[in-house]
Parts: structure tokens; C-alpha cells; sequence
């Protein structure tokens, strides 16, 4: 499956002149149906890196921070980072980039700083709750049997919550692949600039292949998720 | 040894254990017995530090168990939680050999202990090794609970309800076997169980507790003969206790020589409990039984008058 969706992708991408005919049915007016300023491809790559490094980050800040508030020394700290990564989700992706780019500038970077925010929660969310699920049971075993904090951690509460933390990830890709199109809006080039292009120019083909591209990449990776996670998940 | 001198333990404002002394020698098994709540499983806890104690000191081998580390005071002490609390994502073979790991002992060594402990508590490894604790039956996760508490073979071994969930027969089997185990290995077992025939079957020392404290505490037919109020005369079984007592005497105890008479038809061996002799005479509707020893072999006669301790006809 992941390879079908992965093959339509790059079909897509490459291919997008031979869907002339096509697109010049949605906009019979205009003079040019197919975006040019950049090839599809290069908006692709910079689009999945954008997406990459910005849920790396979110995977790495996001389950330290759950593991961090679960051990008994930074318990205090529990309420605090759930409010903190809910409070990230209900924060409009616009208006973080609206206050990030006087900071940080136009490009990349502030896009890759809203994605980061955004993908935070259900991460932090799902980590929590794969930790917090575990059987109060074996956790007390794990402990009264003479295991470590870090062995605890890493062969009981990390393989027992990976299922429920692989959830979360793969919700926090899939909706920043989605959310990276706004990044356009402030001058980073991805497949949100023929959306956005599109809409300035009133050239409704454009928005179509800018929302083609984006949605095949989601479910490729969506699939690729599906594919893998049983795998990474004992039983 | 484990000594606990004047120990309580506050969860905030509640007293969960009040000021309790215990001392278990070396290679006896002490049962804790009493009302849901009262703080057996704190104590417990308390023994491997997986819960501090507010006061008082707790001692092993005359040394206090706060100057230990923490993992390698738990590494020495078997513990099996009252709801097994093995983990779902590794087998049972796995799940067995945890505290030898921890341990570092080498592999074949973890595997040959893992397949004796399987053995010797009825879970064929052919057929459990591999297995995941969702697989297993409650008694079955119960027995792994335990195998997995046996296998460092620690001197100490903490026991909180560890045969609750079993059928009779399978319950019986292992307490036999664990008082085997007792008899060769002279273990030193802390014990917590709701089944009072468990506990006198059991026990060297019977430890009763109710809200925190220790009401009573001595060898079992010591606080059966003489409960020091109607809690712990009604906990060791109220009018059952002429029952219970009988349990724990032997035959031998009671039964006279052969006399002149004829041999009684019904058997008893001399080592059953005086208990199965009343049950015999009960249910074959005789007052006489001939004692045998191992062998078969008539040694004496038990009448009904001597079995509930009267004097000879
Ligand atoms: N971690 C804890 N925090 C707060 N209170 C606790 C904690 N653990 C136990 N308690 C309280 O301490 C008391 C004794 O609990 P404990 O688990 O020792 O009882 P128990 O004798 O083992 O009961 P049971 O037979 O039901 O297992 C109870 O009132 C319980 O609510
Ligand atoms: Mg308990």
C-alpha cells in the first residue's frame, strides 16, 4: 500500500505537464494552468523537510518532556506541561507565524517554529497516556524486582507505551504535512505555493495541484506509518 | 533475618502501619493475617523499601535496610505482588529470568534456572516458555509470579497473597510445595493471605493485624487456644476454631496402642491431622479408627473420646 500511494506521489510530482489537458478543463481562461516557478519536486523536497526536521523536533522536546514530568523528580511539573501543549494546539498556526516572523524572519524557519508548537500536543498527549496506562502492577514489579529508573524506563514503560506514542507521531506528521502550506504565506517554498499563488491569482488549477501533491503525501506517509507501526509494537 | 522495630508509615494524615514490632528468624515463615486494609501489603513494602517507612527501623540481618541500595536490597529479596504484575510484552521464560539479568548472570545459567523453576511449579517450558502473560490463566500468571520470585534464590522472600487466585487443588499443591522448599532451603518468608487455613497450614509465626497494628502475634495453635480478644477469635475462624485447631494436631498425638480389641476396619495414617480423622469417623459413622504408619502397618487405635482430647475409656 505505502508504495502505491509513494509511486502516485512521485507520479504526480514529475508528471504534472502531462495533466495539461486536464487541468486546462478547470481553468479554461487563464494563460498558464501549470506552475512554473519551481518544479514540483524541489517544492516536494523542501515541503518533507520542513515537515521532518519540525516533527523531529516535536518528537524529541515532546516525549523528553512526558518522560521528564513521569519520573518521580519531575512530578511537580505534570499540570504544567499538559496545559502548556494543549495551550500549543489551540494557538492558530497563522498566528504563530504572524508573531514568529518578526523574531525569526521570513522562510523557514518560522514555519518549521509553528509546526514544532503545533505537533507538540499529541505527542506529549499520547506519551503521557501510553506512560500513565501502564498497569500500576508492573510497574510496582518492575521496581520491587530491583530495576533501575533508566531500565524501568526503557524496557518496561518505553516498549509498553510505543504503540500509544506512535500514534501520536503519526498524528503530529499527518497534520503538519497539511499545516506546512501555510508556511507559503511567508515566503518558505513549498507545496503551499501554488495554493496560495493560486488563490491570489484566482487560478483555481494551481490550488489543485498545490492540495493533489499535499494530500498524497499524507496518506503515503500515513501508509508508511500503518505499514510499520504494527511491527514496532510488541503484540 | 528481618526485625522491625516500632515502624509506622503516614500516607499524609492516615496512619496506614502503627507502630508494629516483628522479628522473623532465619528460615521461618511469618503470616500476615487481617481485615482488607490494615497494612499488610505497606508492611511488605516496606521490608524492600518500595515504600518508606515515617518511623521506627527495619533491619536485615541486623543492618538497616536504608543503608542498602535500593535495587540491590530488592535484587536480594524475592517479591510476588498480589496481582502478579508480570509484563504483558515479554514471555513467561523472559518474565522468569528478570532478576537474574539484573544480575548479570550468564545466559545458560539464567536458562537452565528458568526451566527448574517451570518445572518445579507444574508450567512444562515446552509448552509455557514462550508464552505471554495474556495467554496464561490467573493461577497460571500467579505460578510465573512466584517462579519469578524464586529465581535469584534470595534468602528473603516476600509473599503478598500469592496464591489468591487458584483453584484448590493447585493451591494446596504449592503450599506444599513451598513448605518443601522451606524445610530444604530454610528461606526466610514474610506471608500475606486472606485464607486462615493457609496461614495456620502455613505459618511458623502467625502475625494478626487490624488497622495498622498488631493485635496478636505467636505460633498459630498458640492464638487459636488463646486469642486475646473476639477480633482475632473470630478472624482464626469463631466456632470453627475447635476445626481449625484439630487441623494442625497430629494423630499420632492423640491415638493410644493397640489394645486387646478387635482392629477397627477404617484406616488412618498416624501424620494426617486429627481433623481427617473426625472427618472419617464422621462420614463412615464410627467412633474407632485403627492408626497405620507410612507402611500400613497398624501402630495404634484412635477413638472419638481421645480425639477431641478426653481420657481414655
Ligand atoms: N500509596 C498509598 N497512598 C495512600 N494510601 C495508601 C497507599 N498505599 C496504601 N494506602 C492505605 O493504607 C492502608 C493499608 O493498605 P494496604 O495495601 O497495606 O492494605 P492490605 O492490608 O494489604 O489490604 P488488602 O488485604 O486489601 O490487600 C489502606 O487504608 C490504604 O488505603
Ligand atoms: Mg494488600
Amino acid at each position: 500500500m505505502p508504495l502505491l500511494w509513494l509511486g502516485l506521489l512521485l507520479a504526480a510530482t514529475l508528471g504534472m505537464e502531462q495533466l495539461e489537458g486536464v487541468l486546462r478543463l478547470i481553468e479554461p481562461d487563464s494563460r498558464e494552468v501549470i506552475y512554473r516557478r519551481d518544479t514540483f519536486l524541489a517544492l516536494l523536497v523542501q515541503h518533507v523537510m520542513v515537515v521532518l526536521v519540525a516533527s523531529l523536533l516535536a518528537v524529541a522536546i515532546g516525549v523528553g518532556a512526558a518522560i521528564a514530568v513521569t519520573r518521580p523528580a519531575g512530578r511537580d511539573f505534570r499540570p504544567l506541561v499538559g496545559q502548556l501543549a494543549s495551550i500549543g494546539q489551540t494557538f492558530p498556526p497563522v498566528a504563530v507565524l504572524a508573531l514568529a516572523v518578526p523574531v525569526l524572519g521570513f522562510g523557514t524557519l518560522p514555519i518549521i517554529m509553528a509546526l514544532l508548537l503545533y505537533g507538540l500536543l499529541p505527542i506529549v498527549r499520547n506519551t503521557l497516556a501510553g506512560i500513565e496506562g501502564i498497569d500500576p502492577a508492573v510497574h510496582e514489579a518492575a521496581r520491587g524486582m530491583g530495576m533501575t529508573g533508566v531500565q524501568v524506563l526503557r524496557q518496561v514503560e518505553l516498549p509498553l507505551a510505543a504503540p500509544v506514542i506512535l500514534a501520536g507521531i503519526r498524528t503530529s506528521v499527518t497534520i503538519n504535512i497539511a499545516t506546512a502550506a501555510i508556511g507559503a504565506t511567508v515566503g518558505a517554498s513549498n507545496l503551499g505555493d501554488p495554493i496560495i499563488s493560486g488563490i491570489v491569482n484566482g487560478n483555481t488549477a494551481y490550488v489543485v495541484q498545490g492540495a493533489v501533491l499535499i494530500g498524497l503525501l499524507a496518506i503515503s506517509v500515513d501508509s508508511l506509518f500503518e505499514r510499520f507501526m504494527p511491527r514496532l509494537a510488541p503484540r | 533475618m528481618i526485625e522491625l522495630f516500632d515502624v509506622t508509615k503516614r500516607f499524609g494524615d492516615e496512619i496506614a502501619v502503627n507502630d508494629i514490632s516483628l522479628r522473623v528468624e532465619k528460615g521461618e515463615l511469618c503470616a500476615l493475617v487481617g481485615t482488607s486494609g490494615c497494612g499488610k501489603s505497606t508492611t511488605l513494602r516496606m521490608i524492600n523499601r518500595l515504600i518508606e517507612h515515617s518511623e521506627g527501623e527495619i533491619h536485615l540481618d541486623g543492618q538497616p535496610v536504608r543503608t542498602f541500595n535500593e535495587q540491590l536490597l530488592r535484587r536480594r529479596i524475592g517479591y510476588v505482588i498480589q496481582s502478579t504484575g508480570l509484563f504483558p510484552h515479554w514471555t513467561v521464560a523472559r518474565n522468569i529470568g528478570l532478576v537474574p539479568r539484573l544480575l548479570k548472570w550468564p545466559r545458560t545459567r539464567i536458562r537452565e534456572r528458568v526451566a527448574e523453576l517451570m518445572g518445579l511449579l507444574g508450567l512444562p517450558p515446552a509448552e509455557f516458555a514462550a508464552k505471554y502473560p495474556h495467554q496464561l490463566s490467573g493461577g497460571q500468571a500467579q505460578r510465573v509470579g512466584v517462579a519469578r520470585a524464586l529465581a535469584a534464590d534470595p534468602e528473603i522472600l516476600l509473599m503478598d497473597e500469592p496464591f489468591g487466585a487458584l483453584d484448590p487443588i493447585t493451591r494446596e499443591s504449592l503450599q506444599h510445595e513451598l513448605r518443601d522448599l522451606q524445610a530444604r532451603l530454610h528461606k526466610t518468608i514474610v506471608f500475606v493471605t486472606h485464607d486462615m487455613d493457609e496461614a495456620l497450614a502455613l505459618a511458623d509465626r502467625l502475625v494478626v493485624m487490624h488497622r495498622g497494628r498488631i493485635v496478636q502475634q505467636g505460633r498459630p495453635i498458640e492464638l487459636l487456644r488463646e486469642p486475646v480478644d473476639n477480633f482475632v477469635a473470630s478472624l482464626l475462624g469463631g466456632v470453627e476454631r475447635g476445626l481449625k485447631e484439630a487441623g494442625l494436631t497430629r494423630v499420632s498425638e492423640r491415638m493410644l496402642p493397640l489394645g486387646p480389641r478387635l482392629l477397627a476396619r477404617e484406616r488412618v495414617a498416624q501424620t494426617a491431622p486429627l481433623r481427617d480423622a473426625l472427618s472419617m469417623m464422621l462420614w463412615h459413622r464410627v467412633d474407632r479408627l485403627t492408626v497405620v504408619d507410612d507402611d500400613d502397618i497398624p501402630i495404634g487405635e484412635l477413638s472419638l473420646r481421645r480425639l477431641v482430647g478426653g481420657r481414655p475409656e
